[in-house]
């Protein structure tokens, strides 16, 4: 008898709180929903884009709060400051959200709900502007290629077409700590401009001297192949972008066995997440990073490292000849969704990342930004010293390498074929021979991607 | 003959009282699933990226059986499938009699910790998981600490271990899950039947086995069922901690579709016959448990 | 011997509740981190709780992200609770052969997965919002509709019904109650564990439900909690103190609605009431 009171008792207490909250929610849900048609005059506003009165809006979606969105924010106040009549609305979302939802938009054949531009990787740019012609807005009138790097026009444009707008620099580098070379007998000097064998080599010592590895890897994720293949001018895909381009491509199968040559020589510190990659070398635990300029904001969180870091040239591969000391990994662009609003949009694109070189300065001062505007690529912010890096110049130097990365067709598949390259790759290293390991990658592509 | 018109007339009145208590769910699912559903079947017979679609007949369905990464990912998903779902339903079952006790005290806390992980977000778990499976991660650590083992184990790179460590990730984040619905299920039970089996002295063994999982057949069966249909459609866990990998020795059938929709090159049609490959296994599966469970709908 | 079984039991316990625990207290040690502790894997507590609350609540709307995901849950839990339940209840109670139909069919709704149904989907709302804006692309309503009916909730409550002692109704059938006075006078009280169980997993899927959302919603003002803290993630140098505080916080309101909850798990409903 007790028992059922006290369950009444609470029960009640149950639905007061419920319907409280419910009540809570309903009022949320109205206020919610006297927001929603404020939001949506202000999205047809965005969208429809008359402009005739009021403040037109225009939606960009970016990733990356330190990096992509703190850049249009720089390049948002620029902006408004000279077109007080356009408001530019920034919506942060996770690379792959934008990915998902720039798909499943594109596919319905609805354009509510898209944003006016938004930040595609270089390695999946193709992949968007073939599936969806018709959807981005071509910008060969508004920018000029020549005036950015060479390499970050293929994956930006189709059919002879400019349709992107370049944005940052993926140029890489090998980010070393001097303290472990010196411990193991060398230089500076001894890093910059060398080969992977020598790489190797240097690597071996240092972990016999130190005890630190000399790099880290996710062996889910093989972006040093990428790497390897693009500093030879050369990727997965021929130049048409669809045909697998594995066997036969002696590129390709020097970077693999390069990169065996890594873990055979037992330098190379498994990670299985970005976290952990991060911690490698913020714990002190590898001597040298090899990655794109990205990571320099990363690599200077840990302060007590300052002045134990130098970077220099990326090493290239020592039998292919066409391979240089200059690659790229990552990197992406701005696109103009082909809708109403357009025309604005553009503007704003080729107004500020399409041509301001001072906002290139300030996005090198503020955040670290690297662009690929030419014009852009010296200035006071190049040429000041960074006292992490023992007093080096790095933006110097990244311009620099930015120039010198070799032009590579991303295609239709990288990442479908860096899956199955991953796959292959756990093949070889577990005794797999490296021709059948490409041969087999290769027929995979082929009946993969038909 | 003077009775059957009305008797006639209140069958259809209780045969549409009981059409009325569901119609709306009908309708709902109607035409937020099936609706739905239907389009993805037409999808499926069409190829190509984003919206250049063509279409391909039953092409789609024959590439199935010549597709390896496919075929990776469907054993993968019967290992997890077979291994698992036993361990976690008893498990659970296990947890939910020993947390119905009416003597336990602090029953409140112990019930929330374990349903914890359920509620925890992907993000924190992935990066949680890493850390403690990681080569030189706090378990490594532990099982060294006591001679359990003599060298680290690698759970995450290994393609063996991989497969483990998502095994234990599953565990870890669902039995809570299941335990709610057995815990439910268990305050049906009249205590007297208990009552009764302990003046009969039987053990607590034998009135889990006797008792217990006999009348609790019906939640038994709905979650064996759902856990069936969740651990074929696994993704999270697997997108989170392993991305597949090392390779694709622990990728899922659901992590496939995934890739195949937004990774690789936007082909819609062919992400859908993948899913359609799910469908036809999870309803051979279900029915084959509900003949097992002796349901009286099967 | 008895002391001994009621001891190993305890043990059990406790080792399942601290390995279940385990990681989430380690989150909870990681927002008083800053990031680059939190990338080691620091498992004592540091003084950097305000730090990284400051910067929470300075870089995003956390409160609004609540309030959304709040709204969402709580009408999505309510609405699924009773159309489940009524459903759950008219296929078992007045059960025929083309109810069994329907239901097997309705099964099949939960077997193709969400990756599948989202572009069709997305399209119908796109065509939705023509007609109804109130209820299309970019509503809260939007997000709730599609998801609060499921099969998953209406087979739970089937078989639920089928340990429902039938004879009940008929005492409430001599008491002269119309079918659906039978329903909620008599069903509903005696199922309230059955509808305990519903309301915590339902609200708990709501509140963590990723796809569809994030699809669905456009404007910032709209996000719900699991989309922000997915944009907080995606840097190549996350702030890990922040992501663990804002997982904290959003943690706690399922686990306050499970612990308020499972106190009707209470052994014997049934005799009490009867």
């Amino acid at each position: 008898m007790r028992k059922s009171l006290m369950l009444l008792m609470l029960s009640l207490v149950l639905t007061l709180v419920v319907s409280a909250c419910s009540g809570g929610s309903g009022t949320a849900g109205n206020s919610g929903n006297s927001g929603s048609t404020g939001d949506t005059t202000g999205s047809t506003a965005g969208n429809g884009g008359d402009g005739s009165k009021g403040a037109q809006e225009i939606t960009v979606w970016a990733w990356d709060p330190n990096f992509n969105i703190a850049a249009l924010n720089l390049a948002k106040e620029r902006f408004e400051a000279k077109h007080t009549d356009i408001k530019v609305n920034i919506v942060e979302y996770a690379q792959d959200d934008i990915v998902q939802k720039l798909n499943t938009g594109l596919n319905s054949g609805t354009t509510k709900g898209l944003p006016n531009i938004v930040l595609i990787e270089d390695y999946r740019a193709q992949n968007f502007l073939q599936a969806y012609p018709d959807s981005f807005r071509d910008m060969s009138d508004l920018i000029k290629p020549e005036d950015f790097a060479e390499y970050k026009i293929g994956p930006t444009s189709y059919n002879g077409k400019q349709y992107g707008v370049p944005f940052d620099s993926g140029a890489t580098a090998l980010y070393v700590r001097t303290d472990y070379l010196e411990q193991a007998g060398y230089t500076v000097d001894d890093v910059t401009n060398i080969d992977w064998n020598k790489y190797i080599e240097i690597g071996r010592k240092v972990k016999e001297v130190t005890g630190k590895d000399m790099l880290t890897q996710d062996p889910n994720d093989i972006g040093l192949i990428r790497v390897m293949a693009q500093s030879a001018g050369t990727w997965y895909l021929k130049e048409d972008g669809k045909t697998p381009n594995l066997a036969d491509n002696p590129v390709i199968k020097e970077a693999l066995e390069t990169y065996k040559a890594m873990f055979d020589a037992n330098i190379v510190k498994l990670n299985s997440d970005w976290s952990q990659f991060l911690a490698a070398f913020n714990n002190g635990d590898v001597a040298s990073v090899p990655t794109g300029n990205w990571i320099t904001p990363s690599v200077k969180a840990e302060a007590t490292q300052s002045g134990k870091w130098a970077v220099v040239p990326t090493p290239k591969l020592a039998y292919s000849a066409s391979s240089v000391n200059a690659s790229n990994l990552g990197g992406s662009s701005w696109y103009v969704m082909n809708m109403d609003g357009q025309d604005a949009a553009a503007n704003f694109l080729a107004e500020t990342f399409g041509s301001d070189s001072e906002l290139y300065s300030l996005l090198l001062e503020k955040i670290g930004a690297i662009g690929s505007l030419k014009a852009a690529s010296s200035g006071a912010a190049y040429d000041k010293a960074d006292e992490f890096f023992g007093g080096q110049k790095i933006y110097a130097d990244f311009a620099k390498w930015t120039e010198e990365v070799p032009k590579v067709n991303y295609g239709l598949h990288t990442y479908a074929i860096d899956d199955i390259l991953a796959i292959e790759i756990q093949n070889y290293l577990n005794g797999k021979d490296v021709d059948s390991v490409i041969r087999d990658a290769q027929a995979q592509a082929e009946s993969q991607l038909q | 003959m003077r009775a059957s018109g009305p008797a006639l007339r209140l069958r259809w009145k209780a045969s549409l009282v009981g059409w009325s208590f569901v119609v709306v769910a009908v309708l709902m699912i109607t035409l937020f699933y099936f609706y739905p559903m239907i389009q993805a079947l037409l999808l499926s017979l069409q190829t190509g990226t984003g919206s250049n679609l063509t279409f391909n007949g039953l092409g789609n369905y024959r590439r199935l059986f010549t597709d390896s990464m496919f075929l990776t990912a469907v054993k993968n998903t019967f290992i997890y499938l077979i291994v698992q779902v036993p361990i976690m339903v008893l498990l659970a079952l296990v947890l939910s009699v020993v947390l119905n006790d009416r003597t336990l005290k602090w029953k409140g806390f112990f019930r929330t910790a374990i349903f914890l992980p359920c509620i925890t977000s992907l993000v924190a778990y992935s990066v949680i998981f890493k850390y403690l499976f990681a080569g030189d991660g706090l378990v490594n650590l532990l099982l060294l600490h006591l001679h359990l083992i003599s060298e680290p184990i690698p759970w995450i790179t290994d393609p063996f271990w991989a497969k483990v460590t998502i095994i234990i990730a599953i565990t870890w984040r669902w039995t809570g899950y299941n335990m709610i619905f057995y815990l439910s299920g268990i305050q049906n039970i009249e205590p007297s039947i208990y009552e009764a089996a302990r003046i009969d002295g039987a053990t607590a063994v034998k009135q889990f086995f006797r008792i217990t999982i006999p009348l609790l057949k019906p939640i038994i069966l709905f979650t064996s069922i759902t856990s069936t249909i969740g651990t074929l459609q696994l993704f999270d866990e697997v997108m989170n901690i392993t991305q597949g990998g090392p390779g694709n020795a622990s990728s899922t059938i659901s992590q496939y579709i995934y890739n195949l929709s937004f990774k690789y090159a936007a082909n819609f049609g062919y992400a859908a016959t993948v899913s359609y490959s799910i469908v036809v296994m999870i309803v051979i599966l279900s029915i084959v448990q509900f003949k097992v469970a002796g349901d009286r709908d099967a | 011997m008895l002391r001994a079984k009621r001891i190993s039991m305890y043990v059990f316990l406790a080792v399942a509740a601290f390995v279940s625990i385990f990681p989430f207290l380690w989150i909870i040690v990681s927002s008083t981190n800053p990031s680059v502790d939190v990338t080691r894997g620091k498992l004592l507590p540091g003084s950097y709780f305000m730090v990284n609350l400051r910067s929470l609540l300075n870089s995003i709307d956390m409160l609004n992200a609540l309030k959304n995901s709040l709204t969402v849950s709580v009408s999505t839990t309510l609405l699924a609770l009773l159309i489940a339940s009524l459903a759950g209840y008219g296929f078992e109670i007045y059960r025929s052969k083309a109810k069994d139909v329907v239901f097997n069919v309705l099964l099949l709704s939960m077997m193709l997965p969400f990756a599948a149904l989202m572009v069709p989907l997305y399209r119908m709302f796109g065509r939705i919002t023509n007609l109804v804006p109130l209820i299309g692309i970019d509503t809260l309503a939007a997000v709730v509709l599609p998801t609060m009916t499921t099969a998953f909730l209406i087979f739970f409550f089937r078989q639920s019904t089928k340990m429902f002692p039938k004879e009940l109704l008929e005492a409430g059938r001599i008491d002269g109650l119309s079918e659906l006075g039978m329903f909620f006078r008599v069903y509903v009280p005696t199922m309230k564990t059955t509808y305990a169980a519903a309301a915590i997993i339902t609200f708990m899927s709501s509140w963590n439900n990723y796809m569809w959302p994030l699809i669905v919603l456009q404007t910032p003002q709209k996000q719900t909690v699991p989309l922000l803290i997915s944009t907080l993630g995606s840097s190549y140098s996350p702030d890990y103190g922040l992501i663990m505080l804002a997982i904290v916080i959003s943690t706690l309101p399922t686990a306050i609605v499970f612990f308020v909850m499972q106190k009707h798990f209470v052994a014997g409903m049934i005799g009490s009431v009867k």
